[in-house]
């Protein structure tokens, strides 16, 4: 994936929506038998474009027969998971795996360490610097990673000394990412009520580290969690950034070793392509566990005193 | 009584005797003490900004700087005008041409799959279904779909050897992944679900007392359509065809596997961000990054205009 990633996370914003309970069968017409023929359509349609890639993705992985000779008689012949694991020891392998991890690591890190205090800092003594954080946080829609690319050879011959590290690519991808990790902790952030558990935990004589140690970061763990997968899926699936760069990362190793070796080149994308889809995957299975969990103890608390406030005359 | 003054107080640990005393009368006792404490408050965000001043702002300013000198770095138009000739051009037309392409299917057909998800009632997981790989999907884009593609539509692709089995020969005329059909069909992957994700809320806003008011006055279902359900939609679907246009303009990496040449922009970019180029030249890849920028900025925007308007309706 993902030098395009712009989608809007919707499930992290609030609660689910409501399953819509609409029909859409007009009033005072008979249902007639043919009512649903077009939607049906539809999503049959798009259910076979969106697996077929995939299967075929599959087949050239697992199986090793050109598709000229591909026929009836040679359909279920030289199946095997061979090429799924052939890349692992390719030459460049490990060394591109490994910075793509290590980069993932760093901007995990940076990430929460810039954002995490940023974020809670805004809910807590900011409130009015809200919108102006968020319209930051979504520039990165506006300068894709191909612009921000030219940017930084612009700027290439005054910062060489810090450009020529691998790792000069982590605060770029920290930028890349923002627009997701941002929206989630502030997600987070506001299923809370921060402002009373920070009150408690300081009236109880903790101290700052303290209480962001024991009392934010536990409440927001499901947050934390999201945005260091959505950070972990943009890095490992990021190219613009890398291959204008030069970078040696995954995704660099993946356009090339196909070239090299098709079947395990199809193989590694196949696992590449399975990783993200299971990091996202991974990550709605969070984001809904803590909507049916509901709203934290906290605003449950200030919601029922709410309510007890509103009863009395 | 709500302590009025915590309005223009932003910490709770200032609600106290100063606010009721200045909460009906003005700021003026309250003012100075909270002004200061403001600025205070915002030194908390300098590491951000700095961050983002640093990563982000100073690329995006320098693009531009970049752009507008001539070789001796003098101001000049001239680089954001060649941008805009002889194969430059061509990649802009080509861009357009797919964007465009790969957004109007996105929007077409997203929207067909949003409303047949939401008026879905027999499997119930149905919605669920479409509405949680679309999260997926929607990321789905850059190399290993390319390389999907590449082993279902490429010229030793499975359904091209299907096809002409059946006697459709794909690659007897004109197409191939990296041209425009081609990219179109690839980019719709990643498009109609994004379409979905962005419409879907939309389409739940369509109330039922809407089609039943519209029928109670004698419309058909097509009245209904092009008199409520349409105009309702429109916000969103414009929204829609803005962002998903931008989304295709910008992407880089899927583009990158299936075309060889560099006849999109952002290709074309990174061309002559190679180095393959005579001196000075490289100032037209800076201002073709300036005119993404600025197309990036405008469909952007318009999309942030057209989501509120969209918002509306729903409640």
């Amino acid at each position: 994936m993902t030098d395009h990633i712009v989608h809007v996370l919707p499930e992290l914003e609030g609660p689910p929506t409501a399953p819509t309970v609409t029909s859409p069968r007009p009033v005072g017409k008979p249902r007639t038998r043919f009512a649903r023929l077009v939607p049906n359509t539809v999503i049959i349609v798009c259910g076979l474009f969106f697996m077929l890639p995939l299967l075929t993705l599959a087949r050239f992985s697992l199986q090793n027969v050109p598709t000229i000779l591909l026929g009836s008689s040679t359909l279920f012949k030289k199946w095997s998971l061979s090429g799924l694991t052939k890349a692992f020891s390719a030459p460049g392998f490990g060394e591109a795996l490994t910075l793509s991890l290590q980069l993932a690591a760093g901007t995990v890190v940076l990430t929460l360490g810039l954002l995490l205090p940023t974020a809670i800092w805004v809910h807590m003594r900011l409130p009015r610097a809200r919108s102006l954080i968020e319209f930051l946080t979504v520039l990165p829609y506006m300068i894709p990673a191909i612009a921000l690319v030219a940017g930084i050879f612009v700027i290439k011959p005054h910062a060489r000394w810090f450009l020529n590290s691998d790792f000069s690519l982590v605060p770029f991808y920290v930028v890349l990412a923002l627009p997701f990790t941002y929206r989630s902790l502030d997600a987070g952030l506001r299923a809370i009520d921060l402002r009373t558990l920070v009150d408690a935990s300081r009236s109880l004589g903790a101290g700052w580290l303290t209480t962001l140690r024991t009392v934010i970061v536990p409440n927001l763990r499901t947050s934390i969690i999201s945005a260091s997968f959505l950070t972990a899926a943009v890095v490992i699936g990021e190219f613009t950034i890398a291959d204008t760069l030069l970078k040696e990362t995954l995704p660099r190793f993946q356009a090339t070793y196909v070239g090299r070796e098709p079947q395990a080149g199809y193989g590694l994308n196949l696992l590449a392509l399975l990783l993200t889809v299971g990091l996202f995957v991974a990550l709605s299975v969070l984001t809904k566990k803590r909507d049916r969990k509901g709203a934290s103890f906290a605003l449950r608390m200030k919601k029922s005193m709410k309510s007890g406030l509103e009863t009395t005359p | 009584m709500p302590l009025s003054g915590a309005q223009w107080s932003p910490t709770p640990d200032r609600v106290g005797v100063t606010d009721i005393i200045t909460a009906g009368g003005g700021r003026t006792v309250g003012a100075p003490p909270s002004v200061r404490r403001l600025n205070w408050a915002w030194l908390g965000l300098v590491p951000f900004f700095a961050f983002l001043s640093l990563f982000l702002v100073v690329p995006a300013v320098s693009v531009f700087s970049g752009a507008l000198k001539d070789n001796d770095g003098q101001f000049s138009f001239d680089s954001m005008r060649a941008a805009f000739t002889g194969q430059n051009l061509d990649a802009f037309w080509f861009s357009v041409r797919f964007s465009a392409g790969s957004a109007l299917v996105g929007v077409v057909i997203g929207t067909l799959l949003a409303y047949a998800a939401a008026t879905a009632t027999r499997p119930r997981w149905l919605r669920n279904l479409v509405t949680s790989f679309s999260g997926v999907a929607a990321n789905m884009g850059g190399l290993p779909l390319a390389f999907a593609f590449l082993t279902l539509l490429g010229k030793q692709g499975v359904l091209t050897k299907v096809l002409k089995e059946a006697g459709w020969d794909l690659y007897g005329g004109t197409f191939g992944l990296g041209e425009v059909p081609g990219l179109i069909v690839v980019y719709s992957y990643f498009q109609i679900p994004l379409m979905v994700l962005i419409t879907l809320p939309a389409i739940d806003g369509l109330k039922q007392s809407w089609r039943e008011a519209c029928a109670n006055l004698g419309g058909t279902t097509w009245t209904y359509w092009r008199r409520v359900g349409l105009p309702v939609l429109a916000p969103s679907l414009l929204g829609g065809f803005l962002l998903l246009f931008a989304n295709s303009f910008s992407a880089y990496a899927t583009a990158r596997i299936l075309t060889q040449k560099s006849s999109i922009v952002p290709l074309r970019i990174a061309f002559y961000l190679g180095g393959d180029v005579n001196a000075g030249e490289d100032a037209v890849g800076f201002a073709l990054a300036a005119w993404m920028i600025i197309i990036m900025v405008v469909c952007m925007s318009i999309y942030w205009v057209a989501r509120r308007r969209a918002e509306r309706w729903r409640s």
